[in-house]
């Protein structure tokens, strides 16, 4: 079995040389931290995943969650590893000092993330759920409601979720029906059905914190009506101890991938007596809620990318190995053949993997320095910043998560047959990767949360500053006589993205939502690439700065790795927005002119 | 309970071991660092007597200024204080100079215990534990793989694996110990450990600073010389015993194995 999972030299390259995180510890907020603190989480995580998640891979696909007598049985590193993830104060890392945590930068949580994921994504998700559910309390729920619940969270004994779907609302949570009965006692009454909710109930920790979305009873329809609750499995009895709290596990799920972890079916209140606490105010649950669903999309979208890594080591690996065919040039049948990764096209599936796997992380490590310096500044700056961030999420999940399974599947690809039997990881990892297009909104509602809300809100300012830090780029590539062409490719591709938009617009204008929107999954793919070339090209600028100081043997190794795996994505993948905005600039709206009866035969 | 744990830092099994051009050492530019993996089950073992007994935990290591961040690690682990033996002079230093150096930083430091791996992953030697004991005057039990220090704090009971049995040995303290494999398992680093790592002493010394002649030390002083490195040979090719049944593979593989291999 493959042993790498993630490049270290290339996080290090990203975090130091390309997103300079050591700057942010000249603000008072970060000032406990520097790099050797960095250095260590980073050795800290990497071992971790060795030791502890990659060894438990296979073992978590072949062994799934299993239902029996109304409890969830996960496998037995669960419990020690949540233990550890507390202990080490991993949960709580990025939280202030004054909440328990160590105030980690996002980028730095992200990169333990990153590394964890890569290792054994199943397994990472637990802590994961912990963080986002204790950092929406913190940011909140009463005192009384952080005492109760947050230092258990970070302690890995009590797991957090995320509690929103139900059979009837998946995509349209404005759907939602769980209904919540308030009591003069200071809770609701809770009754209803959620579905497929990540470690919902699991015999890993001694309890589970959902954060659920509800309605008050008598609430308005839709999203205006939609409150935020914390609802345990088992609630505290007073005078200490826990109970049950009527919240029923009536199944898990057998699912294609991603297997390690459950999720679960919970029914509320069969015996009308689960109790809910409302978190801040009545009706603004799902405002509430983005803020751990903006996160969680981030990091499905560091999920993603960190499966194809591990994909993309695994495959690399085999290639060196792999002993097949002769070169294109060789005429004579008797010379010896040649290790697989001599082909142009084995090459050309190895590099596809790392212009995507890089390209998607630096994306990420881009979000996560916008939400770090949001922390930081204040004002415009800060609003600025909040923009750009949020108009990139969709991209940050859905890119690495699309892209993700193409990457993972050219990573299969180099195996050939070996790929497709389960003696290699890739068949576990192709699997795996299929999620992140649907959980945390589905590709198509991301494109609608772009195209519908992002790109438009506040008359497209997010755009306009997204412009102009793509503009800042360019013209840092404009500086390096190797990068200009590059840099006037993504000047031309903005202006190809500009366009687009004023055409969809318009188009809406003209022909309705419909029309506006019928696309939007387009857009995105097609925002999602531009966003990637940019990343390549603020990357490439770092690589040339590397150049030009006296490097040794293998630096000079890795940063050709990058010269060259950045060329590919302009050369390889930038073009395919031709094709898409040749799409986008029609204006017949065919899609939403087909009837549903034409489908039939 | 006193315990000082000597740590070398070495590369990474991982990294890809390139010989220099002088064939005698191997280039070091490209190499991923960490601590002996013998090293850590003797901090994690102090660590573990130190939660036990109370006292200090201090981390001895010796050599370039990046060796910082194994003593930071250790530290970050629970480790108390880190002390870095470092001078220009002391590059190409064999085993022995290195327990000499090593013996001059303990004389000055009061101590129950020591750990040290009992070889280091890089060199293979084996001798830095044993001749650091001699230079000390203490007893030194080498490859143990389990540590029971009496209630009073002021001896230990040690096991060591030979040849499937077990050797069970007292000891007056001090003594010291090489770590062997299997003593334990290495906690992690926590992330307030990582914090507090950074705040804990860490003092650096030259061969000045603890009295020593760097005419002792150093490529020039060495009594073991390497004259030659090479890489291991390429494996050869493997064969594939033919034949129809598998009798037939067996007695053609008990050929080979007889004339061709000549393991009987
Ligand atoms: C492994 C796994 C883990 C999960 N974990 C959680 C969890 O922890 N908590 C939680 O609350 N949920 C969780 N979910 C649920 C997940 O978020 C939903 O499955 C997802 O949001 C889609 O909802 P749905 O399954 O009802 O599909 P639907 O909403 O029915 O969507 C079906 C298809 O229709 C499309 N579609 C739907 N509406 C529109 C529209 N308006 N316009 C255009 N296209 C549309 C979708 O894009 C999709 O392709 C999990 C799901 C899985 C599989």
């Amino acid at each position: 079995m493959a042993e790498r999972f993630i490049s270290e030299r290339n996080l290090k390259f990203m975090l130091y040389e390309v997103f300079d995180v050591e700057a942010l510890t000249r603000y008072p907020y970060y000032q406990e931290h520097d790099r050797e603190i960095f250095d260590l989480v980073l050795t800290t995580a990497l071992r971790m995943g060795k030791d502890l998640l990659q060894p438990a891979l296979q073992e978590m696909d072949k062994n799934p969650p299993q239902f029996v007598d109304g409890q969830v049985k996960v496998h037995p590193m669960v419990r020690p590893f949540m233990k550890q993830c507390g202990e080490g104060g991993w949960i709580g890392a990025g939280a202030p000092f004054e909440l328990g945590g160590q105030q980690f930068p996002l980028m730095i949580s992200a990169a333990f993330r990153f590394i964890l994921a890569a290792a054994n994504y199943s397994a990472s998700v637990y802590p994961l759920l912990t963080s986002g559910a204790a950092h929406l309390i913190t940011s909140f729920g009463t005192r009384e409601m952080i005492r109760t619940y947050v230092p258990k969270m970070f302690a890995g004994e009590w797991q957090g979720t995320m509690a929103l779907t139900e059979p009837q609302a998946g995509s349209s949570l404005s759907d939602i029906t769980t209904l919540a009965v308030p009591t003069d006692q200071g809770y609701y009454r809770m009754h209803g059905q959620k579905i497929f909710i990540s470690a919902g109930a699991h015999d890993g920790v001694e309890n589970v914190i959902h954060l659920l979305l509800a309605r008050i009873k008598g609430a308005p329809p839709g999203v205006k009506g939609i409150s935020l609750f914390v609802v345990p499995n088992k609630r505290m009895q007073e005078g200490g101890g826990l109970i049950p709290n009527d919240v029923n596990v009536s199944g898990v799920y057998h699912k294609l991938g991603y297997r390690g972890s459950p999720i679960t079916q919970l029914s509320l209140g069969e015996r009308d007596d689960c109790r809910g606490y409302l978190v801040g105010e009545p009706h603004r649950g799902l405002s509430y809620m983005f803020q751990m669903m903006n996160e969680a999309r981030i990091d499905v979208g560091l999920g993603a990318a960190a499966i194809a890594s591990a994909a993309y080591y695994a495959a690399l690996e085999y290639a060196r190995d792999r002993i097949q065919g002769r070169r294109l040039s060789a005429k004579d049948p008797t010379t010896p053949p040649v290790p697989i990764i001599a082909h142009p096209d084995v090459k050309r599936m190895l590099l596809f993997q790392r212009a995507v796997v890089e390209g998607s992380l630096s994306l990420i490590l881009q979000c996560a320095q916008y939400a770090d310096r949001m922390r930081v500044t204040d004002g415009e700056e800060k609003e600025d910043l909040h923009l750009l961030l949020d108009l990139l999420t969709p991209a940050a999940k859905t890119y690495p998560s699309e892209m993700g399974i193409l990457s993972v599947s050219q990573g299969l690809q180099c195996l050939g047959g070996y790929g497709y039997c389960d003696e290699f990881p890739l068949e576990q990892f192709y699997r795996d990767a299929r999620i992140h297009p649907i959980h945390e909104g589905t590709t198509g509602i991301q494109g609608l949360d772009l195209l519908g809300r992002k790109v438009i809100m506040q008359e497209g300012r997010a755009l306009v500053l997204f412009c102009k830090e793509m503009e800042k780029t360019i013209r840092s590539g404009e500086e390096f006589a190797v990068l200009d062409p590059y840099a006037q490719r993504l000047k031309q591709a903005l202006e190809k993205l500009k366009t687009i938009t004023s055409h969809l617009v318009r188009l809406g204008e003209q022909k309705g939502a419909e029309c506006f929107l019928a696309d939007a999954t387009l857009y995105l793919e097609l925002f999602g690439i531009i966003a990637v070339a940019w990343q390549w090209l603020v990357q490439a600028v770092s690589v040339q700065r590397a150049f030009k100081e006296d490097l040794s043997d293998g630096e000079r190794n890795f940063y050709q790795g990058k010269w060259y795996a950045c060329r590919f994505f302009f050369h390889y993948e930038l073009p395919k927005i031709e094709g898409l905005s040749r799409r986008l600039l029609e204006s017949n709206g065919l899609t939403v002119e087909m009837k549903e009866a034409f489908f039939g035969d | 309970m006193n315990i000082v744990v000597c740590l070398k830092q070495v590369p990474d099994t991982e990294t890809q071991i390139k010989i220099g051009p002088d064939n005698k050492s191997i280039v070091t530019d490209d190499i991923k660092w960490v601590i002996n993996p013998y090293d850590e089950f003797g901090v994690e073992e102090a660590l573990q007597l130190k939660e036990k007994f109370g006292g200090e935990v201090t981390v001895v290591g010796m050599g370039p200024k990046r060796v910082t961040e194994s003593i930071r690690t250790a530290l970050a682990m629970g480790a108390d204080k880190g002390i870095l033996i470092t001078d220009d002079a002391l590059e190409g230093s064999d085993s022995l100079a290195t327990a000499k150096a090593l013996a001059a930083v303990l004389k000055d430091l009061e101590y129950d215990l020591i750990f040290t791996g009992q070889r280091g992953v890089d060199d293979d030697m084996g001798v830095v534990g044993p001749a650091l004991a001699e230079l000390l005057g203490i007893p030194n039990l080498s490859l143990i793989v389990k540590v029971e220090a009496a209630e009073d704090g002021k001896s230990v009971k040690v096991n060591r694996p030979v040849e499937g049995e077990t050797l069970v040995i007292e000891s007056s303290l001090p003594a010291l110990i090489t770590a062997q494999k299997g003593l334990n398992e290495p906690r992690y680093a926590s992330l307030p450990g990582i914090m507090k790592a950074k705040k804990k002493p860490l003092e650096e010394k030259t061969l000045g600073d603890l009295g020593l002649d760097a005419a002792q030390f150093g490529e020039g002083a060495r009594k073991l010389k390497i004259l030659e490195m090479t890489p291991p040979p390429e494996r050869a090719a493997g064969k594939i015993v033919e034949g129809e049944t598998p009798q037939e593979k067996a007695a053609e593989l008990a050929k080979l194995l007889h004339e061709e291999a000549k393991v009987f």
